[in-house]
């Protein structure tokens, strides 16, 4: 019965690591707000930002992080509070670095992406927790078929493309939908 | 793989460069001769986006579960007391 127990372990990891990341480097990063004249408030919003940073990073590169995590979250956080309160949109000399650490929503330039997305959350959600698996947390095929119970790496890869077949037809749907609705 | 199936593969590869080189151009051709392709690629780069925020609003949701934690059990009462000594003087 190993089976519940490799369930949760890749979500039971990050936990893990995110309070490992918290117990390491927030203090530091909160008394760098705190100097600055920030609240305990602008701390944690910009501490969880540099660690979803942080973690995108590490995850998209074999590049370990891990001997400088602490001054790297550091330096994150330093960069998003410049860009918060002190950032002068004329003014700014690492305009070109701004591309890695942004983490704006995407979906929410697109007039149908927030209802898309509520949508999905719900109809399609073994789907998205499947592909996020895989394209966003970067876990191993192996692992994937583990996880959502598939025979083997091959029933899960064929797996992964029914569902982004899936939602693909949903995003066209949408799409066909709002180009109807602004004709 | 149904025919359905192996074209989305020859998409996803596609998205994200992962096309073998001798193949890459015979797919640069069949976008060439065939519209629908191009719109199946632009459907797959939205899915695609949509998968990365799906993901981000997840680990988000980790790490508020983790801050609320460490905010809130009797175990992490002297990490709370650290912090928050930071905030008290103004």
């Amino acid at each position: 019965m190993t089976h519940e127990i490799v369930f949760d372990k890749p979500a039971a990891r990050r936990e893990k690591l995110i309070t490992e990341l918290y117990q390491s480097a927030f203090p530091t990063v909160a008394k760098y707000i705190s100097k600055m004249g920030g609240s305990f408030d602008d701390a944690k919003d910009i501490f969880q930002d540099a660690l979803v940073i942080y973690y995108e990073k590490a995850v998209n590169s074999d590049l370990s992080l891990h001997n400088s995590e602490k001054a790297y979250l550091l330096g994150i956080a330093k960069h998003l509070w410049f860009k918060k309160f002190k950032g002068d949109r004329h003014n700014l000399p690492l305009d070109s670095c701004t591309k890695d650490f942004d983490v704006t929503d995407e979906t929410e330039d697109q007039p149908s992406g927030v209802k898309l997305m509520r949508y999905l959350e719900t109809a399609g959600k073994k789907c998205m927790e499947l592909l996020s698996a895989f394209y966003y947390h970067k876990l191993p095929m192996k692992d994937l078929a583990d996880l959502f119970g598939y025979a083997g790496e091959r029933s899960a890869t064929v797996q992964k493309y029914k569902c982004i077949e899936k939602v693909r037809e949903t995003v066209k749907e949408q799409s066909l939908a709002y180009e109807d609705f602004i004709e | 793989m149904r025919t359905s199936l192996n074209e989305i593969k020859e998409i996803d590869d596609h998205v994200l460069g992962q096309t073998a080189p001798d193949e890459a151009l015979l797919f640069e051709a069949k976008l060439i001769i065939n519209p629908g392709l191009t719109y199946k690629v632009m459907w797959h780069k939205q899915t695609l986006a949509l998968v990365q925020q799906y993901g981000r609003n997840s680990l988000k949701a980790e790490i508020e579960t983790v801050q609320q934690k460490l905010f809130s059990l009797p175990e992490h009462a002297g990490f709370r007391q650290k912090i928050m000594r930071l905030f008290l003087k103004r």
